[in-house]
């Protein structure tokens, strides 16, 4: 049954955050809506006031600033898709919103909305965490920055408190020396949800030693993660395909993969040391 | 809860409405007599509810219709009649892109918003374009005929 | 090209003047600009919204159930529950068509009272005066459940002191084929092939949810307009409503999609129900939700092949046994499973067949009519064996099925003579030639073409003893009116009817209007179902048209003082066919026949061939008209490390008879053929004891414009059909070879067949591990 709500149409960030301080627990965010007007009419979030940040301007944009590029939290999926400056600096991000969901949510669908929904299959979230992502948390009373790794704290939970909301999202410009790919496994080839998704970084210095690496795994634990210990295996190494191959062994050995409809347990972690495998292959093969 | 006062000019019109905070836009619209907008699953997975929402294509499923307050609203039907059909309306007719129908206007709309920045798109940018509207029945062959069809008169000097 | 195609057998086929065309079809305008108005668009003044209480369990005793509140609520008009309504059955599986035995179960209550037997099936329904306050109403209904013992696999239901759906037992059906001596056809064999299959559910995702509005009318009849794809089930919904039959007035809308789907009852009972007890006008839509959990899905099969051949291919035996999962209540089971049986050996030559099938009962979702009706399920399991017996002998999949073919004038396994053209090979080596070179390996992706052939019937089953009436009438202005109670799916079911109109009458299509699906105002033309309209309306619209032309012609034949063999009728003018300039203007001729009281109408019943049932022991007999027959072909690529498949190329070619609209026809072909290709690869309805785990589309995938390539539709015709202008079937034939093709092309990848479909990537994964 559809949920009785209030809702609040902020004309600006101010307003918006007047609100959200208002209602402390009993506020939500409402963004693009594409997860949470279903929610609602599955009865979730009854008696609760929305604030619609649909409409700010001020969470908008994608910009260059000081060594990182930074972008609004309601920049939507197609924003970056059509981005110059996230197809130069993204491409791993770009190449995930290309394969987010389908156009017509892409056109709504946020990028604060993707990772505050913390779902272990978000699109956006492992290549924001391959690329060292941080974002900002904003409230009435304060803002700080928070790694993305940590700010994602389990199935659908974040450190997100009351009265806050997602204003930005930043990662460092990468260097000229690094490079990245992005793979999906899905039932479908377009507008599925995630049965494992995996992005990485690969960055090398002249002689083709690797500085360092990221590997990130989505819809194969509960929250998308980093396998840490497998980029710790390549750092200071030059990468060759049995490096690798057991850099994908480490990471699929760090997920924690549940069954669902979806997939198996077993065939994600099967399939999970392929594609980090193909990834830093692919990676190192571009920079050669 | 309260129902609100808001605003929406849809396919040239303008209405004022009193609705619920939690009814959606679509639910909206088809209150307003715009049926053309279709109902397929509440959830954005189907787009046959899709419509242009300030010149942007969405699921008016996942809109809450007092987000769309003072917001430009195109359906199928505004975009042409039977006696003055828009292109891509005269080539679904024509290739058989149409069975049942119900998918139409959302396939249409989403044609549309990617005409509207490419007006001569590669089948597989028309692929893409319409990977967020089910069709059931053609197969989608003939719809994308359709499209590149529409995108060709269109060129020669048709409306836009 | 690995095979070689040879040329057509040689048809004469008349060059006509609009059928074969590929116009634009009389409905596609008005969807286009949105002026269709659908089931769920309509409206009435003081309309209710109605909605309905489902069961929770799958199987369960209802120990307790309080309307009370709900009743209570202020918005609420009427709440019914199988108390108020105890004569409110449906008998759902046709047992007076057939004058067969009423089977276990098949007697369905319209709202469950005492015991619930599947999860989603119907307690109560409420009315109110929104939709907000009838949903408010159900969560106000009260119900207490004692579970009882459920049964949840087909197989576990055949045993003894399993869990009884509906007394006396579990099963619903049999049927059983004996033809030759299937034990002497295995001696002869140099080689025996066991396989055991399995198929699965297919939810039919058509776009357009249930819908519908009824309202009684100023006769006192009960009128529902809604989304179906059977008016004539005013008969039994009268039955149930406790009204007589000419008191229930149905108005078919057009059918946001079908496929079988909309064939059973769906809400216009409930609908009924309402309409009747509040005296007022009712809408009811369901959510998607609800749709995945109110109607049929496609049967579930188990189906074991055993089969005889010689070192040449040639089947010597073909024994097959299969279990289908019929659900809580039988509804199309049987005929289900009828088709199933017959088209079980496939489209070959066996002189030695034993068939047994088995439909069981369980707490499953249940199960009846999807487009194809048990044939696609029967075509997995045989062509997946022709291709396992290819591998085995060492031999090329097509030079196998050669040896094997039916020919015209063969007798299928129950003794059915074919009479039409059996393209077989005609069809496989084109859509193989379609393909072209096959794709190199690359990397860890394995690249393999497979195809499959199939016969598929069109038009019922010929004991049902089917016709079709349709209504054909010049109008004084030179314009047609057909009338005819077709249901248009989408499919061009009505388009048909003014393509053969017009060129029966010589006009443009533009001048034919069709008035179509009310069981009250135009003339019965059966169900869209079965792959009958074009076959049976068609031929009544023929008919119809042909007798309004041979009254136009004889009163030309008079104005020319020419015989009527001299004079021919086009572009809405009489002509002599010697001098075409000489004409008489359609409007001109119309108006002498009127006013000299001659008849500018007619309305023909066209009868299918009547039989008797089969013998029940053996199976012999005729069961349908006729067949088609085509192949599909597909190239896959598999990657061995991920499982992922992709479709590369696909190519469809079906002997169709004749087409009528060529662009619907090819519409039919992809469609159908996509529908196929994501039965066999993609689509997953995942059931734990007895419920739906995929229970929307955001979990049951169906394909996207991203998925397949664009199927090449390869169209033949043969003009042998039994339809107008020589047609044969394409709408359900279409999806019926899309799945094992690709299973086929699977199997040719990875050198290891997975006798189970949907074909997702765990399944490669482990296929190639067993290898």
């Amino acid at each position: 049954m559809q949920s009785e709500i209030e809702l609040h149409h902020p004309k600006n960030l101010a307003e918006a955050l007047t609100l959200l301080a208002h209602y402390g627990p009993d506020g939500k965010l409402l963004a693009g809506g594409t997860n949470m007007v279903v929610e609602l009419r599955d009865g979730h979030h009854n008696g609760k006031s929305l604030v619609d940040l649909s409409h700010l301007k001020e969470l908008r944009g994608i910009s260059k600033q000081d060594g990182y590029i930074v972008i609004g939290g309601g920049t939507t999926i197609t924003e970056l898709i059509d981005h110059p400056l996230i197809g130069a600096h993204a491409g791993i991000l770009r190449e995930a919103a290309r394969l987010f969901a389908n156009p017509l949510v892409r056109n709504r669908a946020t990028v604060a909305g993707n990772l505050v929904d913390a779902s272990p299959a978000a699109d956006t979230a492992p290549p924001l965490l391959a690329l060292n992502a941080e974002v900002q948390l904003m409230s009435q009373v304060a803002t700080r920055w928070i790694k993305l790794e940590d700010f994602i704290t389990g199935v659908r939970r974040t450190l997100l408190q009351p009265g806050e909301l997602l204003y930005a999202i930043r990662w460092p410009v990468p260097s000229a020396r690094s490079a990245g790919a992005y793979t999906k496994v899905g039932l479908r080839k377009a507008d599925a949800i995630s049965v494992l998704s995996t992005a990485v970084m690969v960055e090398l210095d002249d002689v083709g030693v690797c500085q360092q690496t990221s590997i990130a795994l989505g819809a194969v634990s509960p929250k998308p993660f980093r396998a840490h210990e497998a980029e710790a295996l390549l750092k200071g190494k030059v990468l060759d395909s049995a490096l690798i191959a057991e850099a994908a062994r480490l990471a699929a050995e760090s997920t924690r993969p549940i069954d669902d409809i979806r997939g198996t347990a077993a065939y994600r972690k099967r399939v999970v040391a392929v594609t980090v495998r193909r990834l830093l292959t692919k990676a190192v093969e571009v920079l050669k | 809860m309260k129902p609100q006062m808001i605003t929406l000019h849809i396919n040239g019109r303008t209405h004022y409405v009193a609705l619920n905070p939690n009814l959606t836009l679509l639910v909206a619209l088809r209150d307003l007599g715009y049926t053309d907008v279709k109902s397929g699953c509440e959830k954005g997975d189907c787009g046959a509810c899709a419509v242009f929402l300030n010149g942007v294509a969405v699921n008016s499923c996942l809109v809450l219709a007092a987000q769309a307050d003072e917001g430009e609203i195109l359906t199928a039907a505004g975009l042409g009649t039977s006696e003055h059909p828009h292109p891509l309306q005269t080539a679904f007719s024509d290739a058989g892109a149409i069975q049942c129908g119900y998918c139409t206007p959302g396939m249409i709309i989403s044609a549309k918003a990617l005409l509207d920045h490419k007006p001569h798109p590669t089948d597989a940018e028309i692929r893409d374009a319409i990977s967020g509207n089910l069709c059931r029945c053609t197969g989608y062959a003939q719809i994308i005929q359709a499209v590149q069809s529409a995108a060709e008169k269109m060129d020669a000097g048709g409306e836009g | 090209m690995k095979y070689q195609v040879k040329p057509l057998p040689q048809v004469n086929l008349p060059e006509l003047r609009t059928v074969g065309k590929p116009l634009r079809k009389v409905d596609a305008m008005g969807k286009a600009v949105g002026d269709t108005v659908y089931a769920g668009d309509y409206s009435m003044p003081r309309m209710l919204h109605g909605k309905v209480f489902r069961s929770k369990q799958s199987s369960a005793r209802i120990t307790r159930l309080d309307v009370s509140k709900a009743r209570a609520l202020p918005g609420v008009a009427c709440v019914i529950t199988g108390f108020d309504v105890p004569n409110a059955r449906l008998v759902s599986d046709m047992p007076g068509q057939t004058g067969q035995k009423q089977r276990a179960g098949s007697d369905v209550p319209v709202l469950a009272s005492e015991q619930v037997r599947f999860y989603g099936e119907p307690i109560a329904l409420v009315a109110a005066e929104t939709l907000e306050i009838a949903d408010k109403a159900l969560s106000l209904i009260e119900i207490d459940y004692e579970p009882l013992p459920g049964v949840y696999d087909p197989l576990e239901a055949m045993k003894p002191g399993a869990p009884i759906v509906t007394p006396p037992d579990n099963i619903v059906a049999r049927w059983k084929i004996r033809k030759g001596d299937v034990e002497s056809g295995f001696e002869q064999a140099d080689l025996i092939v066991e396989n055991t299959f399995r198929i699965p559910y297919q939810e039919h995702a058509y776009l357009e949810p249930e819908a519908g509005v009824a309202w009684i009318d100023e006769r006192g009849a009960i009128t529902i307009r809604v989304s179906t794809q059977v008016i004539e089930h005013f008969r039994t919904i009268a039955r149930a409503v406790g009204v007589r039959q000419n008191k229930i007035h149905i108005q078919g809308t057009m059918v946001g999609g079908g496929f079988g789907g909309k064939e059973d009852i769906t809400i216009e009972i409930y609908l009924a129900l309402l309409a009747k007890h509040t005296a007022r006008p009712v809408k009811m839509v369901y959510t998607r939700e609800e749709s995945f959990l109110a109607h049929a899905k496609r049967h579930p099969y188990v189906i074991k092949h055993r089969t005889g051949v010689k070192k040449n291919g040639q089947i010597t035996a073909s024994k097959i046994e299969m279990i289908s999962d019929s659900g809580a209540y039988p509804y199309l089971s049987p005929y289900v499973l009828l088709y199933t049986t017959v088209m079980a050996p496939g489209p070959y030559r066996i002189n030695n067949v034993q068939v047994d099938a088995i439909s069981v009962a369980t707490n499953n979702p249940y199960t009846s009519a999807f487009r194809g009706f048990g044939g696609p399920q029967a075509c997995f399991a045989y062509e997946q064996q022709m291709d396992d017996i290819a591998r085995q002998l060492g031999l090329d999949p097509l030079e196998v099925r050669k040896v094997n073919f039916l020919r015209t004038g063969d007798c299928t396994a129950t003794g059915q003579v074919i009479e039409s053209a059996t393209w077989l090979e005609e069809t496989a080596t084109r859509a193989m030639a379609a393909l072209g070179e096959q794709t190199p390996d690359y990397g860890s992706v394995k690249i393999g073409q497979g195809f499959a052939s199939y016969f598929q019937s069109y038009g019922r089953i010929t004991w049902m003893h089917d016709t079709s009436q349709a209504w054909v009438g010049l109008e004084l202005d030179g314009t047609v009116t057909i009338r005819a109670g077709v249901p248009d799916l989408g499919a061009g079911q009505a388009n048909s009817l003014c393509q053969i109109a017009a060129e029966v009458l010589g006009v443009p299509l533009e001048r034919v209007t069709i008035y179509t699906t009310d069981s009250a105002l135009t003339p019965l033309s059966g169900t869209s179902t079965a792959t009958r309209q074009l076959y049976m309306s068609g031929n009544a619209a023929l008919m119809a048209a042909t007798a309004v032309r041979n009254v136009l012609l004889n009163r030309a034949s008079k104005y020319f003082e020419e015989d009527i063999e001299a004079l021919d009728i086009a572009d809405g003018k009489a002509f002599i066919k010697s001098d075409p300039s000489q004409t008489l203007d359609l409007v001109d001729l119309a108006k002498m026949c009127a006013s000299e009281g001659m008849h500018l109408s007619n309305l023909a019943l066209f009868k299918a061939p009547f039989t008797d049932p089969i013998n029940p022991e053996t199976g012999q007999g005729q069961v349908w008209p006729d067949f088609t027959f085509g192949s599909f072909a597909v190239e896959a690529a598999v990657d061995t490390e991920t499982g992922e498949v992709t479709i590369l190329k696909a190519a469809a070619c079906h002997d169709i008879g004749r087409a009528i609209n060529r662009a619907a026809a090819e519409g039919q072909i992809i469609g159908g053929g996509m529908q196929g290709l994501g039965y066999g690869l993609m689509e997953n309805l995942i059931v734990k004891e007895g419920v739906i785990k995929t229970p929307s589309l955001t979990e049951y995938l169906i394909p996207t414009s991203m998925d397949y390539p664009d199927i090449q539709a390869i169209i033949l015709e043969s003009g042998t059909g039994l339809g107008p202008f020589g047609a044969k079937g394409i709408g359900e034939p279409s999806l019926t070879p899309a799945a094992p093709a690709a299973a086929s092309a699977i199997a040719n990848a990875l050198g290891v067949s997975i006798p189970e479909i949907p074909i997702t990537p765990e399944k490669v994964l482990a296929a190639l591990e067993r290898a």
